[in-house]
């Protein structure tokens, strides 16, 4: 018992040298403090405005009915669409895309009119650029919606029927109803923010402490972690020590970005506060021994920098978040299970945007956890690497 | 020893230094090949599919009649998702979806078949889950697809009753028909439309941080004046010398990306072999300007590190390539000019994409442009610098 209370008065120790070493190391700073408090709010902002309405695209009115004259205005008064111009032919029209102004341009034939009066099928085409996805799909929601309301009227008008109830039935054997879960008006910032400030927090601790092993390293001297003490302290507990400085810094942090963050861009917020603050245990545990691991190959200041930022982008893709998991090949999903976020994010915006409860996350709760004892192992090798390394050049 | 003001002479020595400095330390091989090649088989591997296919969904079948189950086999050939699973109830088919086992599924309600016979109309419901948006947009298109198709076959078959010929048949049940053209990307393939701006992002991410750790770590190691003596001490002829082995490296990943991605993979390159060069020679300067610029605003290496960091990342929010541009909030829309991303992705939609004449992106253009010229009026500061500072950790 004695012993166990001097041992963890020693690792209150370290955790309080630890911190005060990064207050005073203005680079570490920046990314376990500045840009965890800052880049959320640029990110959120930027996303704000969540949808892509009123795509600006033009029409090329062959037709000429009031038909036609119906369909264009009806486009134009959906939210997804707005009707710059109605253009002469489409080489008119393929230079207002050339020109930035547009992004699409629809096709009315001649027939349209006296092909639906004579009972035909009438088609127009939709035409959109394809510099983004979202205009696609802006235009082809809102040229739908507008068939679909002009077909009902056409087809009971057509069909001639002799009762009302008959009339609805010919226009909609079956009805459909779309219910969009989780995300009711299908934002981008509810989809991507979620999934950001996790992957900033990992992020964020591989520069920092990628930073603090570097610049030990550089000054060709570990003893300021680990030698200064004599008689010097268990290599465990010099990791728990540490470990416990971070641990500390990033649950002020993590109670920020996940609550404080969400709550000022009105994004969804639906975890249980107690499942929440168990999951964020392993995972900031993962990210900090992971952190820790791969210190070790930083030999100078500036290396986590150019290492770590530019796996940010990758490591969202194989999360499973902008590109589906189940799409994923074999070899990448492999390479996605060694990071913890790949588990934080599913996991955190399963619970935060789905309103999943802790054990309906049990697969990548456990999984967190199996990489916190796997992470700690390599930790503490890469801190016995160290001291071996630093006796041997004493 | 060289003769003064031999420029040529200079030139040789410093990049030959360069050189050397990079075989030094395996961290410029890594920034240089391994993270740029990386991101280019990384990416163009994972989006291989082009669009996903068989996305998980699952399927409430209150019913359970032969008609509910020939719903179920309809979604379940579609090609972009496949029924995973049939649940008892909605509240499974929930937990599913929490659990992350499915994007989406759909409800059958109970006397399904009954009602579509006595033309009752029984309602399909579709629960979809945009936080997954990508799989939530695909299976949503997919789910609406199959509520047409059982719509029509039952259309159909009372039609078909009262003697309607196929075609009229046709007409009956969709009047107007959309149809929807995808310009130069016709099957919407993922992978041509992110692949082309997300591998050069990266690129010009690691292009301008190399730059910065080039110039910076001549302070960090203070070897700055060394090197400003073997260049004449003319910060211009240094500076050009000791980045043009980078030039040459990034063209080098750079044009090799291009061939992989429009001759080995095939995206579309309508823009021809000179244009799409240019661009890319465009790309390299523009990213190393803005390292340079960074670094000689601020000389300190970690805070111009941590800026290219900062450009760099979020450039591919906004460049607009996910989220578009037009959508963004005035002052976004504003700020979105000062990330060469943001040009490099207008010319390539512009010119490599749609095959406009470069002429089109004259203003992108331009703006690259000044992006290349604005370390020249840095130079002088940047020399001052070099000097006199000390490494800052």
């Amino acid at each position: 018992m004695l012993a166990f209370r001097r041992w963890l008065t020693e690792m209150m120790h370290i955790a309080g040298r630890e911190l005060g070493l990064l207050f005073c190391d203005s680079g570490v700073l920046i990314f376990c403090l500045a840009v965890p408090l800052g880049y959320p709010l640029l990110y959120a902002y930027i996303y704000t405005t969540e949808l892509m309405r009123e795509v600006p695209v033009t029409v090329v009115d062959d037709c000429k009915t009031a038909l036609s004259r119906e369909f264009v205005r009806k486009l134009d008064a959906t939210q997804w669409v707005k009707v710059i111009a109605v253009s002469e032919d489409v080489p008119a029209a393929l230079q207002q895309i050339k020109e930035q102004q547009s992004y699409g341009y629809f096709v009315i034939p001649t027939d349209f009119s006296q092909r639906i009066v004579t009972g035909q099928q009438a088609f127009i085409g939709m035409y959109a650029d394809m510099s983004g996805m979202l205009y696609y799909k802006g235009m082809l929601v809102g040229a739908t919606d507008v068939s679909l309301d002009m077909n009902e009227h056409i087809k009971i008008a057509r069909s001639g029927l002799s009762t009302v109830r008959e009339e609805q039935l010919v226009s909609y054997p079956v009805r459909n109803r779309e219910v969009s879960l989780f995300n009711p008006q299908q934002g981008f910032a509810v989809f991507l923010i979620p999934a950001v400030l996790i992957l900033i927090i990992q992020q964020t601790l591989l520069l920092g402490i990628g930073m603090a092993g570097g610049t030990a390293a550089e000054r060709g001297s570990y003893r300021q972690w680990l030698l200064r003490e004599r008689p010097q302290p268990g290599l465990f507990c010099l990791l728990m020590g540490r470990s416990a400085a971070y641990l500390l810094l990033y649950a002020v942090i993590s109670a920020y970005m996940l609550c404080l963050v969400p709550r000022f861009f009105g994004l969804v917020q639906i975890a249980r506060a107690l499942d929440l603050l168990l999951f964020m245990i392993p995972y900031l545990l993962s990210c900090i021994f992971l952190a820790f691991t791969l210190a070790i190959l930083m030999r100078n200041r500036e290396m986590s920098i150019l290492v770590f930022v530019f796996t940010s982008l990758p490591l969202l893709f194989i999360s499973g978040i902008s590109w589906p998991g189940s799409a994923l090949p074999g070899f990448w999903k492999g390479v996605s299970y060694l990071f913890p976020s790949t588990f934080g994010i599913n996991g955190f915006v399963r619970m935060n945007n789905m309103g999943a409860s802790l054990h309906q996350v049990a697969t990548e709760y456990m999984a967190l956890w199996l990489q916190t004892i796997v992470y700690s192992f390599t930790a503490w090798l890469s801190f016995r690497r160290l001291r071996k390394y630093e006796m041997r050049t004493e | 020893m060289r003769k003064p003001y031999d420029s040529i002479g200079c030139l040789r020595a410093v990049f030959m230094r360069e050189l050397r400095r990079m075989c030094s330390r395996p961290i410029y091989f890594f920034c240089v090949v391994v993270a740029p090649l990386f991101s280019l088989f990384f990416f163009t591997s994972l989006l291989d599919e082009g669009l996903p296919h068989r996305l998980p969904v699952g399927v409430v079948d209150l019913d359970g009649s032969a008609q509910s189950r020939q719903v179920v086999r309809t979604l379940d050939v579609m090609d972009q998702v496949e029924v995973c699973r049939v649940y008892k109830n909605y509240a499974d088919a929930r937990d599913a979806m929490q659990r992350g086992e499915i994007y989406a599924f759909l409800m059958i309600p109970s006397n399904f078949a009954n009602d579509l016979q006595g033309f009752r109309q029984p309602v399909l419901t579709y629960y979809v889950s945009y936080t997954y948006y990508v799989a939530g947009s695909l299976t949503y298109s997919s789910l609406r697809k199959l509520t047409e198709l059982v719509s029509g076959a039952a259309l159909r078959s009372s039609l078909s009753a009262k003697g309607v010929g196929e075609e009229q048949m046709m007409a009956q049940l969709q009047p107007i028909v959309i149809e929807a053209h995808a310009l130069h990307n016709p099957s919407l393939n993922y992978a041509i439309y992110l692949n082309n701006t997300i591998v050069p992002g990266v690129m010009m991410l690691l292009i301008s941080l190399m730059t910065v750790y080039a110039v910076g770590s001549e302070v960090k190691f203070n070897t700055a004046r060394s090197w400003l003596e073997m260049s004449n001490h003319s910060i211009l002829l240094a500076l050009f010398s000791k980045l043009l082995p980078y030039t040459l490296a990034f063209m080098v990943i750079a044009l090799f990306a291009d061939y992989y991605m429009y001759g080995v993979l095939q995206y579309p390159c309508e823009g021809g072999l000179w244009p799409t060069v240019i661009l890319t020679l465009f790309m390299v300067l523009s990213a190393q300007a803005l390292g340079l610029l960074f670094f000689a605003a601020v000389p300190v290496l970690r805070m111009a590190l941590s800026l290219c960091s900062l450009w760099g990342v979020v450039s591919f929010s906004i460049c607009g390539f996910s989220f578009p541009q037009p959508a963004m909030e005035a002052p976004v829309r504003a700020l979105s000019w000062l990330f060469p991303l943001r040009h490099y992705y207008l010319i390539y939609v512009s010119q490599t994409l749609d095959g406009n004449s470069p002429l089109y992106s004259f203003t992108n253009y331009a703006v690259l442009l000044v992006f290349m010229l604005l370390p020249l009026l840095l130079l002088v500061r940047l020399k001052r610098a070099l000097i006199h500072t000390d490494y800052i950790p």
